[in-house]
């Protein structure tokens, strides 16, 4: 069996259902998958297949109703509330689909609002790790702009720069380019693979457009709650400055 | 800048109905209240503005100085015979019909005191010794200025209708009841509640008030300090006062065959102002009034701040799914209500001045004092902050899972 540094991730016989009666809906049918350490993993499906619901219990956001969720070496859903708030404080980012952005903050501050609530960090160290993030999503210029004066592209990278400020060991994305088109949507996944490559993260991404898996180190596709086969492991074509000293990502 | 005030200030027009509805309510309580001390303070006028450290006797039972009854003038010897009493004398004050030349009846308030210059009644602070000295022919009294037109006296008018200057009255004379009187002089800045205070000497107060040769309403004594009226008052109640069953907390340990109240003028000044307070439906009015302001300010403050957290839930959210414990989120919307509540109250100062000045214009008084002001501000502040705490339930809907389509 893998070792927690190469599986941090584990899923065990995972089972949620939505529902009662006839109107049960399983959204995970016993599910079991591992998902590697510095690597991007890709969850794909049809609408319904239950690969939100995967993210979301694997990622300490919604309890299964049966199985086990080992995560760096604690089983998850085991903690209880408090505790299960300071591993995902400690360890995880999100992505979501919106951007849900503070509209009176600026870009700075909707990064510095984490370490200062999250970390206690002082107000000078949590501007200098900010400007760090932003610098690194190439949004210094834009550090002191609020959600309206921002493209869709740029508040998904002040989102993902959310995520990413406190350095986590696992980041959880759910359709990260679902609202943007495709130019603004790749250096979104970029962005994320090189948290992965870059930072050793763990990636778990949630999407159903097929030219994301070009940024995938592994696939899993869900069907009616169920892994099908053996995960995909697509050849990584084209990934941007995987390899480069560039800390630069997002080209104009 | 604070998150907190980065997003009152960002999203100000959300947040001013709740600003404004905590001035409103701070606003409301501040002037009622003031307003409700100043009017009844018109009341205790005769005991406040009388000589300092005075021992009051009236009639038994007596419950506020306007309402008091004859006793015998002998009564006066009991408070002379006390040692600490230096100087002693008869006080008039009672209410009484006035009878313009016209016909028209209108209620009025008799002040009769002593006209020397050590008077003890209200007419030592009150009038100089020029209205003193005019006040001694029979039948002569001074109105206060604002009363003139409700007494039907008038300043003499060129044709241009310009007063006339120097000053001369007219329609001066006027009946009370049923007594010949006149207008010697008017008084500016002295207000009035149900009828306009009516200054004169004793023998005309006496006669004014249809009284025997040997009744007065009150006798007053001074004493050197406030600890010998004390001691007066004490012994006193216990020699000749009756158990005032409305008001027991002011004659306690009385005589049991007493027929006299006894007080010293600040007790007196208090239960009279308390008697109008609590007797009159105005006092519960005006209580009622404040009450609402209060109600109104907290409803508003904590709808304004429930609709601005709920319109942040999903921003909250991803806080919590990064794992920012929740008492962040509510120590911000408790920030949010502190503020509303500090802005609100700072528009509110400037008002309550302006507002203040413009009664006082027409002749209304509004006591803005400083602890009206800090416990009225306190109240509104705590208001505040109880909306913010009402306001929170919105954080309980907080929930990252949410944001998992």
């Amino acid at each position: 069996m893998a070792n927690e540094f190469q599986v941090p991730l584990r899923g065990e016989n995972l089972y949620r259902s939505f529902g009662e009666g006839d109107a049960k809906v399983v959204a995970l049918d016993h599910v079991s998958l591992d998902i590697r350490a510095g690597k991007v993993t890709l969850l794909m499906g049809p609408s319904g297949s239950g690969k939100t619901t995967l993210l979301a219990v694997l990622s300490g956001l919604l309890r299964p109703e049966s199985g086990r969720v080992i995560c760096l070496g604690e089983d998850l859903w085991e903690l209880d509330d408090k505790a299960r708030e300071r591993f995902r404080l400690r360890h995880c980012g999100y992505i979501f689909q919106g951007y849900n952005l503070f509209s009176a903050l600026t870009a700075r501050q909707q990064l510095e609002i984490v370490l200062r609530w999250g970390e206690g960090l002082s107000a000078s160290d949590a501007r200098r790790r900010a400007d760090e993030v932003l610098d690194l999503l190439d949004l210094s210029h834009r550090a002191n702009a609020r959600p309206a004066e921002l493209s869709g592209g740029e508040k998904q990278r002040v989102a993902i720069g959310r995520a990413l400020v406190k350095n986590p060991e696992l980041l959880f994305a759910d359709e990260p380019t679902s609202a943007l088109d495709w130019a603004q949507g790749e250096q979104v996944v970029a962005l994320l693979q090189y948290a992965a490559r870059k930072r050793g993260a763990t990636v778990l991404i949630v999407a159903h457009e097929e030219r994301i898996k070009k940024f995938a180190d592994e696939v899993h596709h869900l069907q009616d709650g169920k892994l099908l086969e053996e995960p995909d492991y697509p050849a990584i074509v084209g990934h941007i400055h995987a390899n480069s000293s560039s800390t630069k990502l997002v080209t104009p | 800048m604070s998150y907190t005030l980065t997003t009152l200030w960002h999203d100000r027009q959300r947040y001013l109905p709740g600003v404004l509805a905590i001035s409103f309510s701070a606003l409301l309580m501040a002037l009622q209240t003031g307003l409700l001390l100043g009017l009844f303070s018109i009341t205790s006028l005769p005991v406040d503005y009388a000589a300092d450290n005075l021992v009051w006797i009236g009639a038994p039972e007596v419950v506020s100085v306007d309402l008091g009854q004859s006793i015998r003038e002998s009564t006066i010897n009991r408070l002379a015979a006390q040692p600490e009493v230096i100087r002693c004398e008869p006080y008039f004050q009672g209410f009484a019909y006035w009878a313009q030349r016209t016909g028209k009846r209108e209620l009025c308030m008799v002040v009769g005191s002593r006209l020397g210059e050590d008077t003890l009644g209200p007419a030592g602070k009150l009038l100089t010794a020029e209205d003193r000295r005019k006040l001694l022919q029979p039948g002569a009294i001074i109105i206060p200025e604002g009363d003139m037109e409700r007494l039907g006296v008038a300043y003499k008018r060129d044709e241009q209708g310009r007063i006339v200057e120097p000053r001369e009255l007219v329609n001066a004379t006027a009946e009370v009841n049923g007594i010949a009187v006149r207008v010697v002089a008017v008084k500016p800045g002295i207000k009035s509640l149900a009828g306009p205070y009516i200054f004169c000497s004793l023998t005309t107060a006496r006669a004014l008030l249809r009284l025997f040769p040997d009744q007065v309403t009150y006798v007053v004594g001074q004493c050197a300090s406030a600890a010998d009226t004390e001691k007066v008052v004490k012994r006193l109640r216990a020699q000749y006062g009756v158990k005032d069953k409305q008001h027991s907390q002011v004659n306690i340990d009385c005589a049991p065959n007493g027929d006299v109240a006894v007080f010293s003028g600040a007790e007196f000044s208090w239960q009279t102002r308390m008697h109008w307070l609590t007797k009159t439906k105005g006092g519960y009015a005006l209580g009622y009034a404040a009450l609402l302001g209060l109600i109104i300010g907290a409803v508003v403050t904590s709808q304004t701040l429930y609709a601005a957290t709920a319109a942040s839930l999903k921003e909250f959210a991803v806080l919590r799914a990064l794992g920012i414990p929740r008492w962040r989120m509510q120590f911000l919307v408790l920030g949010q209500a502190f503020w509303m509540g500090a802005v609100g109250l700072l528009l509110a100062l400037p008002v309550a001045w302006g507002l203040k000045s413009v009664a006082e214009m027409s002749q209304v008084p509004i006591n803005l004092e400083w602890w009206i002001l800090l416990l009225s501000g306190s109240l509104t502040l705590f208001m505040a902050m109880a909306a913010g705490l009402l306001a929170l339930r919105s954080l309980r809907n907080v929930e990252p899972a949410t944001l998992l389509r």
